[in-house]
């Protein structure tokens, strides 16, 4: 009745009313005149029509999987994080297999370790955890994050003197055993075979025969080394790394600073500057061997070009490895470890802990957990894993690495002549990589050093108790 | 009488055109100007579709301009695969979704609330108070508000539509208030006369009004809703119900990057927004010039 009323505006009536018999909020240019709006409405009304089924099809099938996790008819479901996109399907392998054994557990493989905090934060972490294990780890580690895996079985599996490699970084109340190593990289130098075979180049095992090689490529016209230096992370793992861990005692020294707490002058014997000095002409001269351009090159250039065969060496680890086969399935690599000193039985090797094992500690399905882990530490599983990404086993008694692109570097890992670089120690808050990188530009080594004491004592400072 | 008068007009228009064209002078400059421009777009298009259809032999090889032969489909095949894709592309659009519609129907309303009642200090109050919140970086309430949503049981994917809808009432209220002003009371006031209700007025008369501003807030909801990243990969705790930015970090590790398969899957991703757009192109350039003028 009332409605009739509303005759004062004549003109403006006809197109609300079409546009109050839209379904859904109608957006566009207002009708001008009835003509058009009946021209056009159609395909509109037609397409929200769309729009609206297709918003409930979309709610059916989710509101069905809102339950998945936790306990169903006596099936555990337990999630476990891993933090390689490239081997999710090796893990899918693998857990479909740990099922077929366990069918009371389902394992849920999650490799969006950025939510990692955030299950800490909700109290509701995934169960089993790999993660590289450098200062990031260590650090949660120091936090009591991880449970206690020392009385597991197959910790007594793991060979102590990679299980150290994790110690080293501190225990969890001075004892805990907060991690299991599953995976070691080793890095070196990777070299073109072709390139040293074709100017008589053997593989140098003293810092003077490393040099006269990179003399011998660089008079025929080859750049010796492919730098990579857009990526500052390049130089610190490659030269940074390979020439403070070959000639200093990195984890040493590392223990003695961490001892000294915030308090550490410039000219401490613990200091960078006192401990590092002889270290930075090394590491400019293995940069002045690289290309023309070197700092305008990323890392997957790097790959590209070197796959392609333009330079003899490049100073990666073994994850470039699958890129630079890719980039040339014919290329016929080697590594060996960069010789710092002229003494052949003091070249040591950069190794890391890649993957590390780890159960959360308040998980409610710790059970299920360690069976899961225990799985994963098995021969089979462990050394098919490294074997296939060109990394070492930690176990005890594993099979020597039979990758060709890997002999030059097993004999130092076997002997246990290795060390973890020193850029993995420093803490996310120091821009170590960027302070490498101008260093190499400008190469004023002072202000370098000064630099990295000064972050490394503002940090100790800052996260002292 | 719609027959008789279209053909008639466009007839007009088109002998326009024509009479136009015979002293027409091509602008060379700014023809060329604007090709150099249109590559910032074709570029990297040619670039992503180039990318999704090649074998990593050929990725490898070559400038990367040249495009792939023999082509390879199969790309598709498996990032749809190992992606999951029809899952994650669900839960991408249920988060869409409800996040277009609830950011439409909740700022609307709130601007509505605030324009109409500004003459109240307490409304001018929430409007500076929803204004701030637009200083705030999202990044520093992140960890807080990861523990309040599990908390209420919101660590899915409609604890993302909510956050998305709140995280947007304040700059689309700011929109949407500059542009209540505009409509003049009287029509409220002669529908009030006729019995209209609140509810009603708002209804029927307001919210048909806002359509230029909801295309905006609709365009700008449905983009960040759909290309968000961080917000659902730090909310959502079940990897299954993960929305589709943050699968497809599968394909980029740390120290490797599979580029075929990931651009093959970034065009599936985008494959919905460009048909979106193609299908209300009209209506979204409209829109999105409406907007900017208000």
């Amino acid at each position: 009745m009332q409605r009739s009323n509303s005759e004062p505006h004549p003109e403006a009536l006809p197109a609300f009313i079409t546009v109050l018999s839209q379904p859904l909020p109608y957006f566009g240019s207002r009708p001008v005149n009835g003509v058009m709006a009946a021209a056009t409405l159609p395909s509109r009304r037609s397409l929200f029509r769309v729009a609206g089924l297709a918003g409930a099809a979309v709610l059916i099938p989710l509101s069905g999987c809102a339950g998945h996790a936790g306990q169903q008819n006596g099936v555990t479901t337990l999630r476990f994080m891993q933090n390689k996109p490239e081997v999710v399907n090796y893990f899918n392998q693998v857990i479909k297999d740990f099922e077929a054994l366990n069918p009371d557990i389902r394992v849920i493989q999650d490799f969006n370790e950025g939510n990692f905090v955030p299950g800490l934060v909700r109290n509701d972490p995934p169960d089993v955890v790999t993660r590289g294990f450098a200062t990031e780890t260590a650090e949660f580690v120091r936090k009591g994050i991880f449970a206690d895996l020392s009385g597991l079985p197959v910790a007594k599996t793991i060979d102590p003197k990679f299980q150290d490699l994790i110690s080293s970084w501190g225990q969890y109340k001075g004892h805990e055993t907060s991690a299991l190593p599953f995976s070691i990289a080793a890095a070196g130098v990777i070299y073109n075979r072709d390139i040293f075979a074709a100017h008589g180049v053997a593989v140098p095992t003293t810092w003077d025969a490393f040099i006269a090689a990179c003399e011998t490529f660089k008079a025929a016209g080859i750049t010796p080394i492919y730098g990579t230096f857009k990526d500052a992370w390049t130089l610190r793992q490659g030269a940074f790394d390979y020439v403070t861990g070959g000639m200093l005692d990195v984890g040493g020294f590392f223990r003695d600073l961490m001892a000294r707490g915030a308090n550490i002058p410039q000219s401490a014997p613990e200091s960078f500057s006192n401990h590092y000095r002889s270290s930075l002409p090394k590491i400019l001269q293995l940069a002045s061997y690289s290309q023309n351009g070197a700092a305008s090159k990323n890392y997957s250039d790097g790959n590209a070009a070197f796959g392609k065969g333009q330079a003899a060496m490049y100073l990666q680890g073994p994850w470039a490895l699958s890129q630079l086969v890719q980039a040339n399935k014919d290329i016929k690599l080697g590594t060996f470890p960069l010789p710092v000193t002229n003494d052949p039985d003091q070249t040591k090797v950069r190794v890391n802990v890649d993957m590390a094992l780890s159960i959360t500690r308040n998980t409610r399905k710790r059970a299920a957990a360690e069976r899961f882990l225990n799985y994963l530490l098995e021969p089979s599983v462990v050394n098919t894993y490294n074997e296939k990404n060109a990394a070492f086993s930690p176990l005890m008694g594993a099979p020597a690495v039979s990758n060709p692109h890997l002999r030059g570097v097993a004999a130092h890992v076997a002997e246990g002549r290795y060390y973890q670089g020193a850029g993995t120690y420093f803490p996310p808050s120091v821009p170590m990589n960027n302070y490498i990188q101008s260093f190499v530009f400008n190469k004023n080594g002072e202000q370098f050093l000064t630099a990295v004491d000064d972050e490394w004592r503002r940090v100790a400072e800052r996260t002292a108790v | 009488m719609t027959t008789s008068l279209l053909p008639r007009r466009s007839a007009r228009v088109r002998t326009k055109r024509v009479s136009s064209r015979e002293g027409f002078r091509v602008n060379w400059w700014l023809t060329t100007l604007m090709l150099v421009a249109s590559l910032t777009v074709l570029l990297p298009l040619y670039f992503t579709v180039a990318m999704a259809l090649k074998t990593p032999d050929q990725i490898g090889t070559g400038t990367g301009l040249a495009w792939p032969n023999p082509l390879n489909w199969e790309n598709f095949a498996a990032a749809y695969v190992a992606t999951n894709f029809p899952r994650a592309f669900l839960s991408t659009a249920f988060v869409t979704v409800f996040s277009v519609l609830g950011s439409l129907a909740c700022s609307s309303l709130v601007a509505y609330a605030i324009a109409r009642n500004w003459n109240h200090r307490f409304f001018r109050g929430s409007f500076v108070y929803l204004l701030s919140a637009m200083f705030i970086p999202f990044p520093v309430i992140i960890l807080p508000l990861i523990k309040q949503t599990a908390l209420l049981g919101l660590d899915n994917p409609a604890g993302v539509v909510f956050l998305h809808v709140l995280g947007g009432i304040s700059f689309n209220a700011l929109l949407y208030i500059a542009f209540v002003r505009s409509i003049p009371v009287e029509l409220e006031e002669s529908a009030r006369i006729d019995g209209a209700t609140t509810w009603q007025v708002f209804r029927k008369i307001i919210f048909p009004l806002l359509a230029p501003m909801n295309a905006t807030v609709g365009i700008f909801a449905f983009l960040g809703s759909w290309n968000d990243f961080l917000l659902p990969q730090m909310m959502i705790a079940d990897p299954a119900l993960q929305t589709l930015p943050v699968v497809q970090m599968l394909f980029q590790g740390e120290f490797n990057t599979n580029y075929s398969l990931a651009f093959a899957s970034y065009l599936m991703a985008m494959a919905p927004t460009l048909v979106v757009y193609i299908l209300a192109q009209r209506w979204v350039l409209s829109g999105v010039m409406r907007g900017a003028v208000k």
